[in-house]
């Protein structure tokens, strides 16, 4: 399967808008807040640039450009990726429809269905990571207030939680550091069944998108084969009407995406 | 049923037969009865058709046209199978060459037609020992044919042809490869046994000795009848 | 009579006889070692076979024949049920050597520490039922005798990969393999590095820094049945050469335990198959019925497979023995057949005069066909039982004189034998055969002596 397979930019459900506390409320309503972060609440539009990093040395860039929509029914989000960059790749989507994942050639015109297990490794599985449902995937308890490091190294006071994911989760448990206050995503880890650790994520870059302060950048660590880093960078988030039809495998080759 | 006063009746008999494409005549239409209980021979000279005479009188051959009945048999009735039966019962062979099972002694020879004939073992053990006695090999009844001389050989043969006691016997040339002294003997033999069982001997033969022993002569050319001779009553 | 007639004259011409009675012989004796010698090596490959994989598996229903690109999605519901019905029941419990679980799964391997991986094949096996299915040798065999299966009942961290698997994942040198490819130039990026990224990564390395462990590692990454990423670790303690290279490039045996761990996750532990092997092939066809029965009979979603469906190797090579059997059988059938109609017919024809004698005497056709039929069948008996007789001797010596040599697929010469004993069936067809094949050679000439016609024969001097 092509290296480079979809990387969703971050986007996701729970349409809850963030809250801004002192006092800790219930963990399972701090991480809906750290979704909401993350999620306008409407259907949009975001550009996506993805660099690899091989042993701190740039490697790889992709820039995406993803359409995101909440599945009202199901309170899943469906993501249509565009590859914009390099030009090698330009025209060519990937759809990430319920737990689904498409690959679309428009020059061989055929829909190629992505299993689960050719995503284990490469960019589908950051898209993974990036595309998680806190609220509704995974239980959250608290595991106490600490200071960590953020991605700047800068000290952040924090809570830890300890989420376990639930039979349909991707990831059996995460840990999870929000900002106290904010309850900004700061730092997750991403562990698998076996209790391997698989991912780490750092959140930064905050900035303002569709009114409301969220990660521009995320930085993705593979724990398994260590010496690969991921950046996402998103930007020129902007709302978008998108049709039902854009979900539809069947549909991929009649696309057509303007701008 | 058997007609007594015959012993085979020909009736305008023609036997041809295809030969490189040529149509061969061998016999031309022979109207013939030979008597039985008699020494009859066939003369002529070679080509004239005596061999195929002998052949068709035998039962092993069948005419072209006309019709053979033997000991009172059509033969042209009788099936292959039917025939070889009739044979077996009625006709006796004595070939010119002996004809003898190499693999089987001189005892075994003459038994071998009482074995077509289904008999039981002490029947044939009687009659085949009675048989070499009168041939005179009974000491040589365990001898191969290769231990045995001209007229011995001949002598076994004719024990299996008479061993079954058929109605007629059939010679061609019997005395041809023995000296005369063997070929006075065997003609004394077939003369006895003539007598004593009305057996019908038909020969073929150039051997003026076994022709002056002849009680009608057929002469043939051509494959053509062109005489018959009954000699006087002796 | 007939018989002392038959016999006599066969007698006859004792060299030409002699000749007819050593072609069929030779043909008896070729028959009987090259029968032999193939019924010890499909032996060898059924008992190579039954110990891999043994008798029959059970899986779910479908599985053979749609499930092996996808063994996650066919596992079995229940599975410790099954295989306590298996062992319980009154007429699979005698029959029964071992039943075991087992599991399969496809995933990424990888020795990342060096950025090596690849797609592997992995076979999760409980190990001492593994270990008491590699001693099966009912029909005492000696070569390949079963090593242990490299992995530890105690310890499911351990297992096996394939050499070729093992070079890929560099764990060359460390499983001491011979052939080690060179350290690959790893790929220079010339790219200034980030520092942040690369503090970052840096620190997290050291904050889940694991104990150092001197064995060679790999991770397994796999997607669970539930369609989650899972990665375990697995200490590799040895390599073992794959007869087949794409599978010694790929294969990776484990502890069941493992296996299920990786297969499964956080679900329900299920397994892919239940593996039979049975004290005696010769129990096989009633095992499997009686599996069939019990799935029927309680309803359940299961299949029953037997080894020659599972491994198609086994169907092939004895089916090209076969056919290589055949092939000979008939070549020997042809030439024995030459061989007689060539005898007979000089016979029939020296004999002529006495055929056309012994027909104006008054044996029928029919009775000359028997007699010639009757010599051909005696040739034939004489012929066959001496071959059979002399080839089972050839058989014997060779069985003791100790010589070997190397079957194809193992590595280790093995002792050259020819199966004699219990081949009763493989002789008494060799018998039959050669005595039809005589017959039916001797009919042509007899049905020429028996049609002769009785004048012409008689011309004949």
């Amino acid at each position: 399967m092509h290296r480079r397979t979809f990387l969703a930019a971050p986007a996701l459900l729970a349409a809850a808008p963030a809250l801004a506390q002192t006092a800790p409320i219930a963990p399972q309503a701090m991480v809906a807040a750290a979704d909401a972060i993350r999620n306008p609440g409407q259907p949009f539009r975001v550009t996506s640039t993805l660099t690899d990093y091989v042993g701190g040395r740039p490697r790889d860039k992709v820039v995406l450009v993803v359409f995101a929509r909440e599945d009202k029914k199901t309170g899943q989000f469906n993501n249509l990726v565009r590859y914009v960059e390099p030009p090698r790749d330009a025209g060519k989507l990937v759809l990430y429809a319920g737990s689904t994942l498409w690959f679309y050639d428009p020059a061989s015109k055929a829909a190629v269905r992505i299993s689960p297990q050719q995503r284990l490794t490469g960019q589908a599985s950051n898209g993974d990571v990036l595309t998680i449902n806190m609220q509704r995937d995974y239980k959250a308890a608290m595991v106490g207030p600490e200071a960590i490091q953020d991605a700047d190294r800068q000290s952040r006071n924090c809570w830890h939680l300890d989420l376990t994911g639930g039979p349909d989760a991707v990831y059996s448990r995460i840990e999870m550091w929000l900002e106290q206050g904010t309850h900004r995503m700061v730092k997750g880890k991403f562990y698998s069944d076996s209790g391997r650790l698989l991912k780490i994520a750092y959140y930064r870059k905050y900035i303002e998108q569709l009114g409301v302060q969220r990660p521009s950048e995320t930085i993705l660590i593979d724990a398994v084969d260590s010496a690969l880093v991921t950046t996402v960078g998103s930007s020129d988030m902007r709302p978008q009407e998108i049709p039902d039809a854009w979900f539809q495998r069947d549909f991929l080759p009649r696309l057509k995406i303007e701008g | 049923m058997t007609d007594p006063s015959h012993a085979v009746r020909l009736d305008a008999v023609e036997k041809t037969y295809e030969e490189e494409g040529l149509r061969v005549t061998a016999l031309a239409g022979i109207t013939a009865d030979i008597p039985r209980g008699r020494f009859v021979m066939i003369v002529g000279p070679s080509g004239s058709g005596k061999s195929t005479l002998l052949n068709l009188i035998g039962c092993i051959d069948r005419p072209s046209k006309g019709s053979v009945e033997v000991a009172g048999q059509k033969i042209a009735e009788l099936s292959d199978d039917a025939l070889t039966d009739f044979r077996a019962r009625a006709v006796g062979f004595v070939f010119q060459n002996f004809n003898l099972f190499p693999v089987l002694s001189a005892y075994e020879n003459v038994e071998y037609p009482l074995l077509l004939l289904g008999l039981g073992a002490r029947e044939r053990r009687e009659r085949t020992m009675a048989m070499l006695d009168q041939v005179g090999l009974a000491d040589q009844a365990r001898q191969r044919p290769n231990q045995l001389s001209g007229g011995q050989k001949q002598r076994v043969a004719i024990a299996r042809a008479l061993v079954k006691g058929p109605s007629l016997v059939l010679a061609d040339e019997p005395t041809a490869n023995l000296d005369s002294a063997n070929g006075a003997a065997i003609i004394a033999l077939m003369r006895d046994v003539q007598r004593q069982h009305d057996t019908s001997f038909v020969f073929s033969t150039h051997d003026p000795q076994l022709m002056s022993h002849a009680d009608e002569t057929f002469s043939l050319r051509d494959g053509k009848l062109v005489g018959h001779h009954v000699a006087e009553a002796v | 009579m007939l018989f002392k007639l038959a016999f006599r004259n066969i007698l006859r011409n004792r060299r030409r006889s002699v000749m007819s009675i050593g072609a069929i012989a030779v043909g008896a004796i070729a028959m009987v070692l090259f029968g032999g010698f193939v019924a010890i090596i499909i032996l060898g490959v059924q008992t190579d076979t039954v110990r891999r994989t043994g008798h029959l598996a059970i899986y779910r229903d479908g599985f053979f024949t749609f499930g092996s690109g996808n063994p996650a999605a066919w596992g079995m519901q229940g599975y410790t049920q099954v295989l306590d019905m298996v062992k319980q029941d009154p007429v699979l419990a005698p029959m029964l050597e071992v039943a075991t679980p087992t599991v399969s799964l496809f995933g990424i391997a990888g020795n990342f520490a060096i950025e090596a991986s690849r797609t592997f094949m992995g076979a999760g096996v409980v190990p001492q039922d593994r270990d008491t299915m590699r001693r099966w040798n009912p029909y005492q065999l000696t070569y390949n005798n079963a090593a242990d299966s490299g992995l530890d009942a105690a310890d499911p961290t351990k297992g096996v990969v394939g050499t070729g698997l093992a070079r890929i994942l560099g764990l060359c040198e460390a499983l001491k393999l011979s052939d080690c490819p060179p350290p690959q130039a790893k790929e220079k990026l010339d790219t200034p590095v980030s520092t942040d990224i690369a503090a970052l990564a840096d620190s997290e390395k050291s904050a889940n820094a694991e104990p150092v462990d001197t064995r060679p590692h790999i991770d397994l990454l796999a997607a669970t049945a539930g369609g989650a990423p899972n990665v375990i670790n697995m200490v590799v303690t040895r390599a073992d050469r794959q007869g087949v290279k794409e599978l010694d490039d790929a294969m990776v045996l484990m502890h069941f335990d493992l296996a299920q761990q990786l297969l499964y996750g956080r679900g329900e532990k299920r397994a892919i198959a239940i593996v039979l092997q049975l004290h005696s092939t010769a129990d096989m066809p009633a095992a499997k019925a009686r599996i069939a029965e019990l799935i029927r009979t309680r309803n359940l979603p299961l299949e029953v497979r037997d080894f020659i469906e599972i491994s198609p190797f086994y169907g092939q090579v004895t089916g090209m023995f076969g056919a290589i059997f055949t092939f000979i059988a008939a070549i020997m059938g042809v030439i024995v057949l030459f061989t007689v109609v060539n005898t007979m017919s000089m016979s029939v024809m020296e004999r002529t005069a006495e055929i056309g004698t012994a027909r104006a005497i008054g044996l029928r056709r029919g009775g000359i066909r028997r007699q010639f039929l009757l010599e051909g069948w005696i040739l034939g008996a004489i012929g066959a039982s001496a071959g059979l007789l002399i080839g089972i001797g050839i058989a014997m010596i060779v069985n003791r004189s100790g010589l070997t040599w190397m079957p194809p697929g193992q590595s280790a010469p093995s002792p050259l034998a020819v199966m004699v004993d219990g081949m009763w069936k493989l002789h008494a067809g060799i018998w039959l055969g050669l005595m039809v094949m005589t017959t039916l050679a001797a009919l042509l000439p007899a049905n020429r002596a028996a049609r002769l016609p009785v004048v012409d024969a008689l011309r004949h001097v």
